[in-house]
């Protein structure tokens, strides 16, 4: 899956989550430019995003990413084993 | 060893000595003896030594197992064993007496006319910040945000290090293991700054929470005669009194390991200012909050049960109730768990646990309305008096659930509750009558400008450091505010009857 692709999927997961159709999400997007992104929402995306690629964040990565970028190497990481 | 007291002075001063003078490769290791020699001061036996070197020797080893079979079921397997023989061990020592009324009352339900015998054990001071501590070790392994520590010696001091053995904070291996080991320099900006905020600790203990605790603690022994306002300037000060007591004893140790060159993380930001219960606790206790946030609200919260049950949720009313209901059962855990780790009674559970999620459940779910209805009344909310009133409300909140905190059992509480339903407000204008529950004129009055005192620093302290902005200050002003600290409190310290130094209320968790 090219990154792309990834980036793609990924806005649909964001749109749905915040209830916005308008967001979309590059690899600086950080929790301050999305209004409702807090910790908890923090979460129920991540679970999200588990769902939409089929794989799996641990609790450490959970916490420590810093944007979208470093979710979406993650993802690749992941989905290319 | 209390931290007020003239055997923890002389301990601190012989450490900070031995740490600087002794080759700087020691260091950590006369922090470890300083560590042992604090954690089991008047308490040394095999059974203490017992409970801690279980607890120390279950992490080491199986630490260990846990990186070495990594992304194994054998490192899950060893993650559950070794959080088992910690939490057991805790419970074993702290919560025995719990699950003894707990069982009492189901068999008094039963009419069953046997019932067990409390139990009294020995535990080390610290016991429940070390076994969470050793938990999130074991936990951060498993997850692989940190290395296990080959050297026993070393996770004995993280263990043990003796500042944090009072009344915290946590602190998590991964940060703290360059801190701890790693060889300090002595500075002497340090060391003036760091003695500046044991004497503001000192200041908050002995001259406003032991004397806030005088007053509260007549009242509450003598509720018959004293009810009413006298009931109600208790219940208020008891928050304060806490919270003086608390960030006191953190300011203690925090500033004995800033002269020793290991930062701690902060436990207070100014909470009183907070304007709603769940900013409160976020400036309250905060590496506790952090701990259960991360070992135990998220992963509930990502948990495969929760999840189902938000899909469940979802599908049968809608998609904000889906995510509404996982987020407030975890966080219903969650509190139970904050109260149940604040002791083994019910008072705790109740006042530390569940009186906080309701009041931030009915937060969350009134806020919402509030805020429509104040928009159409035209009620401004982004306005100093608006914030004002939160902020009061607040405090209001948190000192109605620290009834409970306070109260010796639950028929207590609530007969505390009903005393204030006495109306004699006479007593704040008689001028006499008020000054009879443990207080004089003269206590009140240093009480209140002491008071003054601390919402002016504590004011100074949402913009920066007040330490920073003392040392920037020319030399007069800077010793006479020194000065001033020290003489207020010999002068004003509260010492109690030959020199009871001051108990801490938070030392028994």
């Amino acid at each position: 899956m090219s990154k792309e692709e990834i980036y793609e999927r990924l806005n649909k997961v964001f749109q749905d989550i915040f209830d916005d159709e308008s967001i979309t999400v590059n690899e600086n997007t950080t929790s301050d430019d999305i209004e409702d992104w807090d910790s908890l929402e923090h979460i129920n995306l991540v679970v999200a995003v588990e769902q939409e690629f089929g794989m799996k964040f641990n609790m450490n990565e959970v916490t420590t990413m810093k944007n979208v970028g470093e979710m979406v190497d993650i993802i690749l990481s992941r989905i290319s084993k | 060893m209390l931290l007020t007291s003239l055997s923890f002075l002389a301990f601190a001063i012989i450490t900070v000595l031995l740490y600087f003078i002794l080759p700087k490769k020691c260091q950590w290791l006369v922090l470890l003896i300083a560590s042992l020699v604090f954690l089991f001061y008047k308490n040394l036996s095999i059974g203490t030594i017992i409970q801690a070197l279980a607890v120390l020797l279950s992490s080491y080893v199986l630490g260990r197992q846990i990186e070495k079979n990594k992304e194994t079921k054998k490192a899950k397997r060893y993650l559950i064993i070794g959080i088992a023989i910690i939490l057991g061990i805790l419970a074993y020592l702290k919560y025995s007496n719990l699950f003894i009324i707990t069982v009492n009352h189901i068999l008094d339900l039963f009419k069953v006319s046997y019932q067990f015998k409390q139990v009294q054990r020995v535990s080390l001071i610290g016991i429940s910040y070390y076994s969470l501590i050793m938990i999130s070790y074991l936990v951060d392994i498993y997850r692989g945000t940190c290395k296990s520590e080959k050297n026993i010696l070393k996770l004995a001091l993280f263990m043990s290090y003796f500042p944090i053995l009072n009344s915290g904070p946590f602190i998590r291996y991964e940060n703290m293991k360059d801190e701890l080991y790693k060889k300090h320099k002595f500075s002497y900006d340090r060391l003036c700054s760091g003695l500046v905020r044991i004497l503001w600790g000192l200041f908050k203990i002995l001259v406003i929470s032991q004397r806030l605790g005088m007053y509260v603690d007549t009242v509450y022994a003598n509720l018959a005669t004293y009810n009413g306002f006298y009931t109600v300037i208790a219940i208020l000060f008891f928050p304060m009194q806490l919270y003086t007591n608390f960030s006191g004893s953190i300011d203690i140790i925090m500033g004995i390991s800033e002269i020793l060159g290991i930062k701690l993380p902060e436990n207070f930001t100014t909470p009183f200012f907070s304007t709603s219960m769940t900013e409160f606790w976020r400036h309250w206790h905060i590496t506790l909050g952090a701990w259960l946030k991360e070992y135990i609200f998220y992963p509930l919260l990502k948990s495969t049960i929760m999840q189902k049950l938000n899909t469940f949720c979802k599908n049968k009313f809608s998609k904000k109730i889906g995510k509404k209901i996982p987020m407030f059962l975890s966080m219903f855990i969650m509190w139970v768990c904050i109260g149940v780790w604040h002791g083994g009674a019910y008072t705790y559970i109740i006042g530390s646990g569940i009186i906080q999620f309701i009041f931030i459940f009915l937060e969350d779910l009134l806020g919402p309305i509030v805020s429509k209805i104040n928009k159409k009344i035209g009620i401004k909310e982004d306005v100093f008096s608006y914030k004002l009133y939160k902020t009061i409300r607040t405090y209001l909140l948190f000192s109605i659930s620290m009834i409970f905190f306070r109260a010796t059992s639950i028929k207590n509480a609530i007969k505390i509750f009903l005393s204030i339903f006495f109306y004699n407000p006479w007593i704040l204008f008689d001028n006499n009558s008020i000054y009879k529950a443990g207080l004089d004129l003269l206590d009140f009055r240093v009480l209140i400008l002491s008071l003054i005192v601390l919402f002016i620093v504590e004011k100074l302290s949402r913009t920066g450091s007040v330490r920073e902005k003392l040392f920037k200050q020319n030399i007069v002003f800077r010793w006479g505010i020194i000065y001033a600290l020290i003489f207020g409190i010999v002068i004003f310290g509260c010492y109690g009857v030959g020199y009871d130094p001051a108990e801490f209320i938070y030392r028994g968790f």
